[in-house]
């Protein structure tokens, strides 16, 4: 526990896990929505933000974050135009973003070492900036999604039967969405920009599989990033490698391990109820035969 | 009481219209059953009257509130619901109380009435005993019934079925049927349902709406009385 004594390592076990909380919530959400890229997307779109911060002297991280929410919008939008939502929207917004970022990062010379700590993250400079971002991001995120969690429930199974139940469908839509670019940009400078989506998705992608119910999916997306986040962190800590691709590695690890062993798991039990039934069947069997001996013997008689 | 009605409603998807010559009135208190053959748009018609999609001419206007002031409650089960997400990681009964989530404040805690009203609808759909599976391993005749309970959990007061039987073997089938008769007498809710099994309904029908072609190709609206209603034929 020696790494807690640095103060670089406590802040970012804290952004890490907080961002790991929310973050894995809303992946279980994008996931049943059929929009698991779109995290990978918009954490593109935002370095485009980060670039034009960098160029225009603003602060990089809230330019990011602002066009982040902007991508956000305008996806939900285009989502809706186009309601067979294709990848290939996906792939276009996606080359527009990074395209636009390297463009624009080229012009600035200067900017280009702390560049790389966007694309792969670099979780133990995180700046005080960047701290109380994730911390509000969370508490707005967890407010939207614990207020709203009956809405979301019944968007997220079917839009349209929540449409004609009365549910107000269209403007929870683009809350979530917003809610989703703001916790990407949040989520950004933990694991980078190509990794942001690593924290979204695959604690979800390992929850939905365990999960008995919705509830207990959403729990258990938490636990499954904030176990990853710190597990990544100390790893990265102990063998000197970057945070962001120790982080999603671990994470990755996790859903293999999580995936093997609930196959494990069932192959056992059928293997225990085949047994089970064997036996009863052979129990069975016993009373017949003795059924068919008494039968037997009162013949004789 | 009206509930919905369409007045020369015309819709389509491309650039040819494929309904037209609409008009129907739902009035509370009706079993009604729309029928056609396949593709005559009878998913486009209930679409058209939840409000789901908007027609190219025509009118289409919903009661918002029943007679005594309340909010209307309307349930729909969408057709070839047990097409839906298999991966979604919900218990039967999650599932089915999700229905009670519409009533009231969305910030409400569930209470004991929501479990009393989830453990009532799967009990009427027979699927009670399938309610701590997860939705995904049912099969595609339990998945649409509990699509129904979830319908009949939120308390509607025009239910709105697209096809409940498919899927569901002849018992079910008629038991549904029966149910829905039931529900249309006893607490005077109002059902419209697309179904291809007239024979097996139609003693619990109070009006069929068929759909039929028409000379040029698109799909016209005609409105029959069964021999058991009790209110004048419309359009």
């Amino acid at each position: 526990m020696e790494m807690l004594h640095y103060d670089f390592m406590q802040r970012a076990f804290f952004a890490g896990g907080v961002i790991a909380m929310i973050a894995s919530v809303l992946g279980v959400y994008l996931m049943l929505r059929r929009q698991a890229l779109m995290a990978d997307m918009l954490s593109h779109v935002s370095l485009a933000g980060v670039a034009a911060g960098a160029l225009l002297q603003f602060n990089p991280a809230l330019t990011g974050f602002a066009i982040a929410v902007l991508g956000a919008i305008v996806v939900e939008f285009v989502r809706r135009s186009y309601k067979s939502y294709s990848e290939v929207s996906i792939a276009i917004i996606m080359i527009g973003g990074l395209s636009t970022a390297v463009v624009l990062m080229s012009m600035n010379p200067g900017i280009n070492r702390g560049f790389s700590s966007y694309l792969f993250g670099s979780v133990v400079a995180v700046q005080k900036t960047e701290i109380i971002l994730v911390v509000a991001v969370a508490f707005i995120g967890s407010l939207f999604f614990y207020f709203l969690r009956k809405p979301l429930y019944l968007i997220t199974f079917d839009e349209e039967t929540a449409t004609a139940n009365g549910v107000p469908v269209k403007f929870i839509s683009l809350l979530f969405s917003i809610v989703t670019g703001m916790i990407v940009a949040a989520a950004m400078p933990i694991v980078g920009v190509l990794l942001v989506s690593s924290l979204i998705v695959l604690p979800a992608a390992l929850a939905i599989r365990l999960a008995p119910s919705f509830t207990a999916a959403l729990w258990l997306a938490m636990m499954i990033g904030v176990a990853g986040v710190f597990s990544g962190l100390t790893a990265s800590y102990e063998m000197s490698t970057p945070p962001g691709g120790t982080i999603a590695l671990t994470l990755l690890l996790f859903l293999i391990m999580g995936i093997g062993i609930k196959k494990v798991v069932v192959r056992w039990s059928k293997l225990r109820n085949k047994k089970s039934e064997e036996e009863s069947g052979g129990e069975l069997k016993e009373l017949r035969d003795t059924v068919r001996l008494q039968q037997d013997s009162t013949v004789i008689h | 009481m009206l509930l919905a009605s369409m007045k020369n409603v015309v819709y389509g998807y491309g650039d040819t219209p494929c309904l037209e010559d609409v008009d129907i009135e739902i009035h509370s208190g009706e079993f009604v059953a729309v029928t056609g053959p396949n593709g005559a748009s009878k998913t486009t018609l209930l679409k058209l009257s939840l409000g789901l999609l908007q027609p190219w001419s025509g009118t289409v206007a919903r009661a918002r509130r029943r007679e005594d002031g309340k909010k209307l409650v309307v349930g729909y089960v969408p057709q070839q619901i047990s097409a839906f997400n298999s991966g979604f990681p919900s218990k039967v009964l999650e599932f089915v109380r999700s229905g009670t989530y519409t009533r009231g404040s969305w910030f409400r805690r569930i209470d004991r009435n929501d479990h009393a009203l989830a453990e009532q609808a799967l009990k009427q759909v027979g699927m009670w005993e399938q309610r701590n599976r997860k939705i995904g391993e049912l099969s595609g005749g339990q998945k649409q019934r509990i699509c129904i309970a979830r319908a009949l959990a939120q308390q509607p007061d025009l239910l709105v079925l697209d096809e409940p039987s498919n899927g569901m073997d002849t018992d079910s089938r008629s038991r549904l049927y029966a149910q829905l008769g039931g529900l249309v007498k006893e607490r005077d809710i109002t059902v419209v349902m697309v179904t291809h099994s007239l024979s097996e309904a139609s003693p619990y029908l109070d009006r069929i709406i068929q759909l039929e072609r028409k000379e040029a190709g698109g799909w016209k609206c005609c409105t029959t009385t069964s021999c058991k209603g009790h209110f004048s034929p419309v359009g």
